[in-house]
């Protein structure tokens, strides 16, 4: 069941278009990460889906309601969500009292908040604090009082802004897992936006990309990060190497491309004449010698050109007529007695090459 | 104080009536902590709901209202003292009050005076709530009454100080009460008319006896300031 | 919406609070007529009435008003409460109605007051003089002239530019300040017009006699002074009587009460009792001997009849009055 369906939304402060033409439907007990570059309209959208604030165009349905129309039932509608903020906020009153906001808002019955409020301190391991002035905790802790705070009121759907952006790794770890239990047991809905990939890559069965205020891409995050449609999702999900090339044949089921008079393999049909291949480092063997049997579609000599330590990765550099990173690990990089000037093979498989249309990239 | 120093001499004499409490002083302190404090009491029930209708709702011309308050913490005391005495004089429009020359009068002058200063503060107060509190609010699902009421609530200490310093601008001031009291010995005269009284009648040790409560005071006003906005 | 009119009966409430307050503070003055009452904290033990007396500060700075206020409160349970405005500003809040008698000393200022309907029952209670006082020094050197002689010499040392001439006004419309007036008008000066444009030399204090002593000795200046306001004063002045003598001088303090016809609100009653109370030989004796222990001398002279109905005094003195 899809329990959010947007279309063509569009959202203005002023004379700053913040969000356009936004197309997003989420399916119930579904993770959707939201990943984008600061200030590409991540949080706004969130807003806008939990109904904190209207859109300045566009058709918006959330539990099935068309909330468009009818603003009356967006109370309603918003009892049934939750979100959590990147910012810890809490009030100024006690733990206990900012854990009971949504069920007070509710006017939840007086035994049933103070159990629910209990239970869910429990849960996130602050019940020493119950009494305590909720300004008094550590940032962490508030982000663990909010989240409590947001939970008691058991949402339907959850929203997560950049929740863990400002948190230590413990506190980041607790609260992604507490997230992910309750995704399980509860079939909540949960939409989390984070600038971190790795997060949205570890949470999130589906991942949506933000670029300049729109949604670019949706999709499983290994398509995100293996295929992405363009330039700038690919800069995004961290892909090393985005190299003009011509289509210059197909054979079999694939396409040949040339760069700089290389001719390289490709497993995408071409998308255009004028392409960018786009190639993680990752996926870019390196070899001392040429391999006796390799699967991989590319196989070429070069020069290692540059050797640059990432921890516990190097980057290097090859010259194949074109220059290309490839990543790997320190270990790796010692046994094969890497340096400047040094003569490698390197192999790399078709479906590693990605392309993209150049035009618009 | 024929001889000495008049100021040396006054400060001794002022310990002694304050230590001795002396009546006259006892009785001009309570009477200057009724007027200012029932004045800040009905300035509050007036400006901290009118301050927050402000806040609450977008109207045209909200932005000139809020710095015509702002102008107007400054409004001089001596014309809000000169619009209430033409106001609750016998011939004017509250005449039938009898109201001139009362703790009463005093009270509605020192009120007038202060509202501009507790809506402002209540505003600004209000508006120190930041945008994602609110947004925290209305995601947890909030009423627009419910939101209203927990923004009030989260602001309640800073609106508290802009209530206390109401009380302090209205303790503090000489020119509506000495123009709508009349500083009447046993009636209407509060700390700052006694103080100006016997300054001009060169009896400095009963004036400076009055300043130091004042200052007290003003000093008791800001310990609560500090402890409140430490909150 | 319904937070509008939550915020609004909030607003609406507390005025009428405000107005409920205001009629509770009235009616706490209990009495036939309509009193205004000042609240609980003003009220006499027992609840009498008030009476507001609108008076110059020169009687308010010689402690007088207190004196007389602490016995007549005493003896009767009255609460008399004194506003000190100086004349002009006295009489003119008898004029509004604000209160209920004015004491004042300006024989001019009060007949126009008597005849424009607004003050009725005047009894002429005590006379002292006015004096020129000024540094021991005298630079102008008016010792032993005339009053207005002495006006005449300190406008031309003044207007010369005589090194330490220099002479404070009241400036504020007080009894003091008429006398001034006519003091400067019959030296020969048109008050407007060449008094108040004479130079540096002229300064209006704006303020009571007390503040004006103090800024006349701060400056070194000569300045016109009731006695009873300078004796009160004198140890905290270097300033010394220069001219002291002088029918011109003379200053006569009367009580007025405000007519009941013209603003029905005021205490007539009270009024009228406390001229009559003012006018008995037991108060013009305390008024009398007022001021002796402290100054060396008597700050006022009461008068009696017949000597009150005769010149220079003209007023009366001794028939009781009725509301």
């Amino acid at each position: 069941m899809t329990v959010i369906e947007a279309h063509n939304i569009r959202k203005s402060y002023g004379s700053l278009e913040v969000l356009h033409d936004v197309d997003l439907s989420v399916e119930e007990g579904e993770i959707l990460a939201l990943i984008g570059p600061s200030g590409s309209g991540k949080s706004t959208l969130l807003r806008l889906l939990d109904l904190i604030e209207p859109a300045n165009a566009g058709e918006l349905s959330v539990f099935g309601v068309d909330t468009v129309a009818d603003h009356g039932t967006w109370l309603d509608l918003r009892r049934r969500m939750g979100m959590l903020f990147q910012r810890p906020i809490v009030f100024n009153s006690s733990v206990y009292d900012n854990v009971a906001m949504g069920l007070r808002y509710r006017r939840a019955p007086g035994d049933n908040i103070d159990r629910k409020v209990k239970e869910a301190l429990e849960a996130v391991g602050l019940s020493r604090y119950i009494k305590s002035r909720a300004i008094d905790l550590s940032g962490g802790e508030q982000q663990r009082v909010a989240l409590s705070r947001v939970l008691v009121t058991d949402p339907e759907i959850l929203f997560l802004d950049e929740p863990t952006a400002n948190l230590d790794p413990t506190s980041t770890a607790t609260i992604e897992a507490i997230v992910t239990r309750l995704n399980r047991e509860a079939d909540m809905t949960v939409l989390i936006s984070t600038h971190d990939l790795a997060q949205g890559q570890r949470l999130a069965d589906r991942v949506g990309v933000m670029i300049e205020g729109t949604i670019a891409q949706t999709g499983p995050s290994r398509e995100i990060f293996r295929e992405p449609k363009n330039q700038q999702i690919a800069r995004f999900v961290g892909v090393q190497n985005i190299i003009p090339a011509r289509v210059v044949s197909r054979r079999g089921d694939f396409t040949v491309v040339e760069a700089r008079e290389k001719e390289i393999l490709s497993a995408t049909p071409p998308p255009a004449d004028e392409v960018k291949m786009v190639i993680r480092g990752e996926d870019i063997s390196l070899h001392r010698r040429k391999p006796g049997y390799e699967e991989a579609e590319n196989l070429f000599p070069a020069t290692v050109t540059a050797i640059e330590p990432t921890a516990p990765f190097v980057n290097v550099t090859v010259r194949c007529g074109c220059d290309l990173v490839a990543l790997v690990t320190a270990r790796r990089a010692e046994a094969l007695g890497l340096h400047e000037g040094m003569e490698v093979w390197v192999s790399l498989q078709a479906k590693a090459v990605h392309l993209i249309p150049r035009k618009g990239a | 104080m024929v001889n000495g120093n008049p100021i040396i001499e006054g400060f001794i004499e002022a310990i002694e009536l304050i230590i001795t409490l002396d009546p006259q002083v006892v009785e001009i302190t309570i009477r200057s902590l009724y007027v200012s404090l029932t004045a800040t009491f009905f300035a509050a029930l007036i400006a901290l709901p009118l301050g927050a209708l402000i806040y609450f709702y977008e109207f045209r011309g909200k932005h000139a209202v809020v710095s015509t308050l702002q102008t107007l913490y400054a409004l001089p005391t001596v014309i809000v003292g000169l619009v209430i005495f033409l106001l609750l004089s016998n011939v004017g429009p509250f005449g039938f009050l009898r109201f001139l020359y009362t703790p009463g009068g005093m009270i509605v002058a020192q009120t007038v005076l202060i509202i501009p200063l507790l809506m402002g503060l209540t505003v600004s107060a209000l508006s120190g709530i930041d945008r994602d509190k609110r947004y925290t609010i209305t995601a947890l699902g909030a009423s627009r009454l419910q939101t209203v009421m927990t923004i009030i609530a989260e602001a309640r200490f800073a609106v508290m100080s802009g209530v206390l310093l109401g009380f302090g601008r209205a303790i503090a001031e000489v020119g509506t009460v000495m123009i709508v009291g009349g500083n009447i010995r046993g009636a209407t005269r509060v700390l700052t008319t006694a103080i100006a009284l016997n300054t001009s009648m060169a009896n400095y040790s009963l004036s400076i006896a009055l300043g130091i409560i004042l200052l007290a005071v003003a000093l008791g006003v800001n310990i609560a300031l500090s402890l409140v906005q430490r909150r | 919406m319904k937070t509008n009119a939550t915020h609004l009966t909030a607003g609406i409430v507390a005025i009428l609070l405000i107005f409920a307050l205001s009629v509770g503070c009235t009616e706490t003055a209990p009495g036939e007529n309509e009193t205004p009452g000042a609240g609980a904290t003003t009220a006499p033990a027992g609840g009498g009435d008030i009476l507001r007396i609108a008076t110059t500060t020169s009687l308010e700075n010689t402690g007088l008003l207190a004196e007389l206020e602490r016995v007549y409160e005493g003896e009767t349970g009255m609460d008399l409460q004194f506003i000190a405005q100086g004349t002009g500003q006295s009489i003119d809040s008898g004029r509004r109605g604000d209160v209920d008698l004015v004491l004042v000393h300006a024989p001019d200022l009060e007949q126009q007051f008597i005849d424009d309907g607004f003050g009725i029952n005047p009894r002429c209670i005590a006379y002292n003089y006015y004096i020129i006082v000024g540094p021991e020094s005298d630079p102008a050197g008016i010792a032993n002239m005339t009053p207005v002689e002495a006006f005449r010499t300190i406008y031309l040392a003044g207007t010369n530019d005589t090194q330490g001439v220099a002479f404070v006004s009241r400036g504020d419309n007080s009894g003091t300040h008429t006398q001034e007036q006519v003091l400067w008008e019959e030296a020969g000066y048109d008050y407007d017009g060449e008094i108040l444009n004479a130079g540096g030399w002229y300064v209006e204090a704006g303020k009571g006699m007390g503040d004006t002593l103090i800024l006349a000795n701060e400056q070194q200046a000569y300045t016109l002074s009731d006695e009873g306001t300078y004796l009160s004063f004198a140890d905290r002045l270097d300033l010394v009587p220069v001219v002291a003598e002088g029918a011109e001088l003379m200053n006569r303090y009367s009580a007025i009460a405000v007519n009941p016809e013209e603003h029905p609100g005021v205490n007539a009653e009270g009024a009228a009792d406390f001229i009559n109370w003012l006018t008995t030989n037991e108060t013009k004796q305390m008024i009398g001997e007022f001021g002796t222990e402290e100054f060396g001398k008597p700050l006022f002279t009461p008068l009696y009849a017949p000597e009150c109905t005769e010149p220079p005094f003209n007023c009366t003195c001794a028939e009781p009055v009725t509301a």
